[in-house]
């Protein structure tokens, strides 16, 4: 099996890695940059937890090769914040209690972030139709909701 | 977390390179599109793979175009969330566009194609059960030549297709709905990110107040998704009624040949094929005409 060398624009830093075929995008993200923010849960693509943008599109990192993002824009939740300062969303999680064990967390956001980065302001039933593909196991659903509510307000008013 | 098996990895640019790999490496290798169904099973060594050959760099192929007046034609890289956004889906399609829609998962759609979809050839596939009513057609490349599918003839069994080992699929056509034509598609599931325990969809096509014809697909009720050609042949040419409706479901319900798993039971899976295809046909008498 040969290792290709891949460039990725990785929360806007560029990044030259040699990459094994098999490496999932999740593995990479984890296990060779040490980006651990981004959770693997299932590992198959059905809970959400893993979820990064490629391109501004929502992707399940566990179910993406990692070559196949090569040339690609990937955020994570690392690449949110600025500096100390954390983006509307991340506050609005915590102001509304939305984190309980926080291993859905990065995913949770992210599927935020792409869902109000094309709808600033999502209806209740918007919300949950771009979250559906998220599963809290500790049930906080409703707090997650409130939080995107309140982080899409927050951004409107010039929040980020 | 287990990691994939060690494989060669291409990326082909045409299709003829991408089918040229297929012929020479057979059995052992798999197509790439989305990855939302391969991935995962090859993590699971469901499926082992020693070449993958990827086709996301093949370009042209996620292709969505509405043809006046001559349907409308998707590429092998059409993903899932590009057809349930595209108007002429929803529009001319809405069966179709509601199995897309009911996919509860965003990243699902981002990533799947619903070509990948059919390739897979589950009896649980809502797309396939939806486009097995609309007549679609696939296009299938080889190494020497180019051939069509019709749907009907494309699953031949769970996760068996009709392409042979250098094919791939690179588009489908859907044809123009007919006049009057109206279509329904329902579902049952455990949860709403689960795969469906039955699914059925529905076109009728009316003429002067009768069916003209009916055409009835069912999910997840045999080895692949199928039409009930029994109780599609009883009501064609009569007047859909709340009686014709019942026997038809009846006959539909008969037609099924589905298994007991962990989702549900055979006899609760054929109970309730009659049910949706009850509900669906009922569908097509309260929704607007195509």
């Amino acid at each position: 099996m040969k290792k290709e060398i891949c460039n990725f624009r990785i929360n806007g830093r560029p990044y030259e890695l040699l990459v094994a075929p098999n490496t999932t995008l999740s593995d990479l993200l984890r296990e060779q940059l040490d980006l651990t923010g981004t959770k693997c849960s299932c590992g198959v693509g059905e809970c959400g937890s893993c979820t990064v943008l490629v391109d501004g599109k929502p992707t399940l990192s566990c179910s993406t090769l990692a070559v196949t993002a090569r040339d690609k824009d990937i955020l994570t939740i690392e690449g949110l914040s600025r500096g100390t300062e954390l983006h509307p969303i991340q506050k609005a999680f915590i102001d509304h209690g939305a984190i309980q064990c926080g291993y859905c967390t990065p995913g949770m956001i992210i599927m935020a972030k792409a869902l109000l980065d094309n709808n600033p302001a999502p209806t209740l039933e918007e919300v949950k139709e771009a979250m559906a593909g998220n599963i809290c196991r500790c049930t906080g659903y409703v707090k997650i909701i409130d939080a995107v509510i309140a982080a899409a307000h927050m951004m409107r008013k010039g929040g980020n | 977390m287990r990691i994939l098996k060690p494989f060669e990895y291409f990326e082909p640019v045409t299709v003829s390179d991408a089918v040229g790999l297929l012929a020479t490496y057979g059995d052992k290798s798999r197509i790439l599109a989305g990855g939302i169904d391969l991935i995962p099973r090859m993590r699971r060594r469901e499926i082992s793979a020693d070449y993958l050959i990827s086709i996301q760099k093949i370009p042209g192929l996620d292709y969505i175009q509405e043809q006046e007046n001559a349907g409308l034609k998707f590429g092998a890289l059409a993903r899932l969330y590009a057809l349930e956004n595209f108007k002429g889906i929803k529009k001319n399609y809405p069966g179709l566009h509601a199995a897309i829609h009911q996919i509860s998962s965003i990243q699902t759609k981002h990533m799947g194609t619903a070509v990948g979809n059919l390739c897979v050839a589950t009896p649980a596939s809502d797309v396939a059960t939806a486009l097995l009513t609309l007549g679609a057609e696939l296009t299938v490349s080889g190494v020497s030549r180019e051939r069509k599918i019709p749907i009907g003839q494309f699953f031949l069994e769970n996760n068996r297709t009709s392409l042979h080992g250098d094919e791939m699929v690179t588009g489908v056509n859907l044809p123009h709905p007919p006049n009057g034509m109206r279509t329904a598609f329902l579902n049952l599931f455990r949860t709403h990110s689960d795969i469906a325990k039955v699914s059925v969809a529905v076109a009728v096509v009316f003429e002067d107040g009768l069916c003209k014809e009916a055409r009835i697909a069912i999910g997840a009720a045999a080895p692949t998704v199928f039409r009930a050609v029994n109780a599609e042949k009883a009501l064609a040419g009569r007047k859909l009624n709340s009686k014709m409706i019942d026997e038809a479901a009846k006959i539909a319900a008969e037609e099924t040949r589905p298994i007991t798993d962990m989702r549900s039971t055979a006899e609760y899976r054929k109970s309730m094929s009659e049910l949706l295809v009850r509900k669906a046909l009922e569908r097509t008498l309260e929704s607007p005409k195509v």
